[in-house]
């Protein structure tokens, strides 16, 4: 054996030092952004005395007015992800029952790969083709009730198919996840192949497709660019429906900096929106965390 | 990271003249170039960088210049980044950026004393005109059913003359510089109804081309730049084609200054913007990039939007 190049006890101490300073990192970026954020958000609300209230519940923005009200961007933003996740949900769910319990071959050596390069696609050529495909489509069925094209509906489409490579692809490990003793044992009792996914496989399944879900409906809730593309940008009256133009709170954000001059109102109003964001996220995550631990007792 | 610039810096400081290299944070040594200042500004080689961001509009005349000018100066690095017309004058307010572009006067985005403090240069003028999708059979609107149009209180084509058929407004986003100029000179200080909402509220002009072509009935602005009779339509308003020349002799009012703002301008950067004055930007590049020379306005228009004679 080579000769240690230092004690076994002094070892651990450096590695203890090295990925103890990793965390000590990651937990200061975090914090940083965190305090950064809130700091420029809050001082919407305490110096430059936007009422908080009026904040969330007011149905106009017009940053050039001094009109601050996020409801129409908060309602389009949960609109569009509750709308994805609604187109994403039985076809991810369904490619998943096809690839672990239908035609595991196939489905591993080629629809898996096939879906996982969505991933990769950049959210701009999404964004380019609901701007070409999406919104024509919208016009053709519509007419003129769709206006440009632009609207909700057109950015729950265009995010529908963003997610769906993140929802199918977990839903498949969660699916493959699920003890193969379960599925046996319920063949054994005589149960359909369909009874046994219904029944057993999808119940014992369903903290990591609730996870699949949640985690999908958080891209959609972040997603900007390709949404800006296509739901177009109406921020200053609340959606109508689901062909009314629009504007997500992450749409807001990104078009609107550009005409914010720093240290403004309306500069701290659109950092007051990401504080907005990032609460939000919050919560998806609180629930990932509280899903996986119902899971972790019940499976014990 | 500003270590390294500023090594950087430092080498260039050394290797040839003293400048200020304020792009970099740094104030140069002001006293020990005073005389160097005082000799003619062509006779020596400038060198320094100059950070000029801002609004896209027409980013890319100040970048077309910009390769000449740094053609003629090989030690001047111009550093053109976008942004948008409120990112260019916060930069320049703060110190971070020698050269702020605007679309619009820095009245209306900084406070007085904060606009006060720079200098405006209006390099040219871009002149804006109401565009509708080629479909449309109108050609000509007055100024009231323009604003009529933008306000909600005219919904179909055929309150205009024109076909019976839908109204669909298509707007920038409020604050793009091209929205406002628009407003200023058809909606005249009025604002549209809080219960109207146009079709679509556009990032850039880029998307504005591509939705008026694809939107039946559809009506929108765009600067004159961007104009193209293969994929929509340009109006005359009050009869007046939407044109350079009538720009210029004041008969077609919607129009804005593209302005870039400096604050206390060191020599490289004045250097520049004399470039951006001078007739070998505004004789040729000027109209090759679809703006109008600042020097051929016959009218003028302050920051409150009052036109006069120059």
């Amino acid at each position: 054996m080579a000769k240690r190049l230092m004690p076994k006890k002094q070892l651990e101490g450096v590695g203890l030092t090295l990925t103890g300073a990793c965390v000590l990192l990651v937990a200061l970026v975090v914090i940083t952004l965190i305090f950064m954020v809130a700091q420029q958000g809050l001082s919407a609300f305490f110096v430059d005395g936007i009422n908080f209230f009026s904040f969330i519940s007011g149905t106009s923005w017009v940053p050039s007015d001094g009109v601050y009200g996020a409801l129409p961007l908060i309602v389009t933003s949960f609109g569009v992800m509750l709308l994805a996740t609604l187109f994403t949900l039985p076809i991810a769910l369904g490619s998943a029952i096809f690839v672990v319990e239908v035609q595991p071959g196939f489905g591993r050596r080629v629809f898996q790969p096939l879906v996982e390069l969505l991933m990769g696609i950049p959210s701009v050529v999404y964004g380019l083709i609901g701007l070409t495909v999406v919104n024509a489509a919208m016009r053709a069925i519509f007419g003129d009730a769709a206006g440009t094209g632009a609207g909700i509906l057109s950015g729950g489409i265009v995010l529908a198919v963003m997610i769906l490579p993140t929802v199918t692809t977990l839903s498949i490990d969660g699916l493959a996840a699920v003890p193969n003793e379960y599925r046996e044992g319920s063949y054994a009792l005589g149960c359909t192949r369909w009874q046994t996914v219904w029944h057993v496989v999808l119940r014992s399944a369903m903290p990591s497709l609730m996870t699949a879900v949640i985690l999908g409906m958080t891209r959609a809730f972040g997603e900007a660019l390709a949404v800006q593309m296509v739901i177009g940008g109406v921020e200053k009256v609340m959606p109508a429906g689901l062909l009314s133009p629009a504007a997500t709170l992450t749409t807001a954000l990104t078009s609107g900096f550009s005409n914010a001059t720093t240290g403004s109102i309306q500069y701290h109003a659109l950092w007051a929106l990401g504080l907005l964001l990032m609460a939000m996220s919050l919560v998806f995550i609180l629930i990932i965390h509280v899903i996986g631990a119902k899971g972790a007792k019940n499976r014990d | 990271m500003s270590d390294s610039l500023s090594r950087r810096s430092f080498l260039s400081l050394a290797g040839g003249t003293a400048v200020v290299l304020a792009g970099l944070g740094l104030v140069g040594c002001g006293g020990s170039s005073s005389s160097d200042t005082s000799s003619d500004s062509t006779a020596k080689a400038l060198s320094g960088t100059v950070n000029c961001s801002g609004a896209t509009s027409f980013q890319p005349l100040v970048e077309a210049a910009a390769k000449k000018f740094e053609d003629e100066n090989p030690d001047v690095t111009i550093a053109i980044t976008g942004g948008g017309s409120g990112q260019g004058l916060s930069d320049v307010r703060d110190g971070k950026a020698q050269i702020g572009r605007s679309d619009v006067f820095a009245e209306e985005k900084l406070d007085a004393s904060d606009a006060k403090a720079l200098t405006d240069n209006t390099v040219c003028v871009v002149g804006m005109g109401p565009i509708v999708n080629s479909n449309v059979d109108v050609d000509d609107l007055t100024t009231d059913q323009l604003k009529g149009i933008f306000t909600g209180k005219i919904t179909d084509w055929s309150e205009v003359g024109g076909t019976a058929g839908k109204i669909q407004v298509i707007e920038r986003k409020a604050g793009s510089g091209t929205r406002a100029t628009f407003e200023a000179a058809v909606l005249g200080g009025e604002s549209a109804p809080a219960d109207f909402a146009p079709v679509a509220e556009e990032d850039s002009s880029g998307t504005v081309v591509e939705k008026i072509q694809q939107t039946e009935g559809a009506i929108s602005y765009l600067a004159f730049s961007y104009f193209d009779d293969t994929k929509f339509k340009a109006l005359k308003v009050d009869g007046v084609e939407a044109r350079a020349e009538n720009v210029c002799n004041g008969s077609f009012k919607i129009w804005a200054y593209e302005h870039m703002y400096t604050k206390d301008a060191d020599e490289v950067t004045q250097a520049f913007i004399d470039y951006m004055m001078s007739d070998e930007v505004q004789g040729s590049m000027v109209e090759e990039q679809g703006f109008i020379p600042a020097n051929d306005m016959k009218v003028k228009k302050d920051a409150s939007g009052t036109i006069t004679n120059a």
